[in-house]
């Protein structure tokens, strides 16, 4: 469910990309200082843009540290805030609990991966979810909602996206300012929503062959993993009333800086990613990144 | 009260022409027409208010004691440009008193009544349909929202009211705002290489997708 929420980089002035990267920088040192080395393995840019949004319109002191990522070049990143500490909680809740969801779907076997990295996160989950138990209450209640819905096979889009969206909207629940929660849970749920979708659309092909449960192949009768020209037109335009909501949330509350960068990944880069998820081009860009990645990695050793 | 310049973003030495400017793009951004059913409708409506004063206030500081300063193009946001309507108001309401309240209900911005008293409507009419997809949308049930306003437009053809919302439904996107004056929808992303957008930071988060993806 998570990575497809990126900043558009191509739209991204150098400093906005920067000032980006400080705050990924930042969430890891959060992660690292509260739940040890074996936790920042979970950070990724959907916890970032968490971080952003809890976080205040300025941004904090910068800190610089070589990591495990950057060995020689001492790298920028944000001094953790109280924003990016609760971020970082929710973050470990989350990504707990989507891996314990991956035991539960999968096989002894196949499932062998998510038991080694939920046990791996064990104690850091347990001390996120004694520090917020509310949000990890929400989580535990929707996530079990999910597969109830998930089991039943349900036929609404709709539906089976609201457990999700309203899970990632329950991340503003300890924000104390009315507006900016009010402002802050919209837009979260329909980010969830968006992600949900974005996520089921792209496991068409892959549910279809394997016969596993897709809430937009039922809502569509889509058999075959295949879009019909309908189908596609009427699942891009419920994507875009969901950005439509995010857009009008994030204009009523100001981010301070982070203002272009979210502006920038709400107003072009979901349109973006939605319609290469549509192409099929998502995962496949995925994956050649990723190769480009390691060949990279294996130049420069 | 707050600055009125920076309510408006502009510096106190900016032209009448960068302030209309200004003014234009903010009403643009807070317009009710953009806020249509949105469950922060309100929180629009308050900036909207803001803006326009502080337009005021300035147009009337820099007209000094020139009479009847008139602000161009002021009026033009004031209220609804004839989008469809934004209340549920009674008028086109079939009479039922149950009906009623829940328009009512929405007005107020309470969702879950109105949804209480709809489950407990046993004649689903094209109103009934017509008003639980105007539930849904606030709830952000986008897909089921549109589907309810088809069957009310399927049940009574002939009503703007619903013409109207189903008609938002299908195009209503295409008339957001955007920043940049470009096209808001995901379709609408064309010809750029949508996606050179990957990971910047090589070995950053190597592990991390792999479990989730």
């Amino acid at each position: 469910m998570f990575g497809y929420v990126r900043p558009p980089l191509q739209a991204l002035p150098q400093e906005e990309k920067e000032r980006f990267r400080r705050m990924y920088c930042g969430l890891c040192h959060a992660l690292g200082r509260q739940y040890g080395q074996a936790a920042r393995f979970i950070l990724n840019y959907d916890f970032t843009y968490l971080a952003i949004l809890l976080s205040e319109p300025e941004e904090g002191p910068v800190s610089s540290a070589r990591c495990y990522a950057s060995p020689v070049h001492r790298r920028a990143y944000l001094e953790p805030t109280a924003a990016m500490e609760l971020a970082a909680d929710e973050s470990v809740i989350l990504a707990y609990w989507q891996l314990r969801d991956g035991v539960a779907d999968h096989d002894w076997f196949h499932g062998a991966k998510y038991r080694a990295a939920s046990a791996v996160l064990e104690s850091a989950y347990q001390k996120a979810a004694a520090k917020r138990p509310g949000f990890d209450e929400a989580v535990r209640t929707q996530l079990s909602r999910l597969s109830e819905l998930e089991a039943q096979r349900c036929s609404s889009m709709d539906q089976a996206a609201d457990a999700f969206a309203v899970l990632l909207g329950s991340a503003a629940g300890e924000v104390d300012d009315p507006v900016r929660r009010r402002v802050l849970e919209q837009l979260l749920y329909h980010l969830g929503r968006w992600v949900y979708l974005v996520d089921a659309a792209d496991d068409l092909k892959q549910d279809a062959a394997v016969g596993s449960y897709n809430p937009v192949a039922l809502r569509f009768g889509l058999t075959d993993g295949a879009w019909t020209a309908e189908a596609r037109r009427e699942f891009a335009l419920s994507l875009d009333h969901s950005i439509r909501m995010m857009a009008t949330a994030f204009e009523l509350w100001d981010f301070g800086v982070w203002t272009p960068v979210l502006e920038k990944t709400i107003y072009q880069g979901l349109f973006q990613v939605g319609k290469a998820v549509l192409d099929g081009t998502f995962r496949k860009s995925c994956r050649e990144d990723e190769r480009k990645k390691l060949k990279k990695v294996e130049e420069s050793k | 009260m707050n600055d009125p310049y920076q309510i408006l973003g502009v510096p106190e030495t900016a032209t009448d022409e960068e302030v209309k400017r200004a003014y234009r793009e903010l009403a643009r951004k807070y317009h009710p027409d953009n806020y249509h059913d949105n469950p922060l409708a309100d929180l629009a409506q308050e900036k909207m208010k803001e803006i326009n004063a502080a337009y005021e206030e300035i147009t009337k500081m820099r007209s000094g004691g020139r009479s009847g300063g008139t602000s161009g193009g002021y009026g033009n946001y004031r209220g609804s440009t004839g989008g469809y309507q934004q209340q549920y108001s009674s008028q086109s309401s079939s009479g039922s008193s149950v009906l009623q309240q829940v328009r009512i209900a929405i007005n107020t911005g309470n969702i879950s009544r109105a949804e209480a008293l709809l489950a407990n409507y046993s004649d689903h009419n094209a109103e009934w349909n017509f008003l639980r997809g105007a539930v849904c949308y606030r709830r952000g049930w986008m897909d089921e929202a549109k589907r309810y306003y088809q069957t009310a437009c399927q049940m009574d053809p002939g009503n703007t009211e619903y013409r109207q919302a189903l008609e938002f439904m299908e195009r209503g996107t295409q008339s957001a705002y955007r920043p940049d004056n470009g096209q808001f929808g995901t379709e609408m992303c064309g010809g750029n290489p949508c996606l050179p957008l990957c990971c910047l930071w090589t070995l950053c988060n190597g592990g991390g997708y792999c479990f989730f993806c």
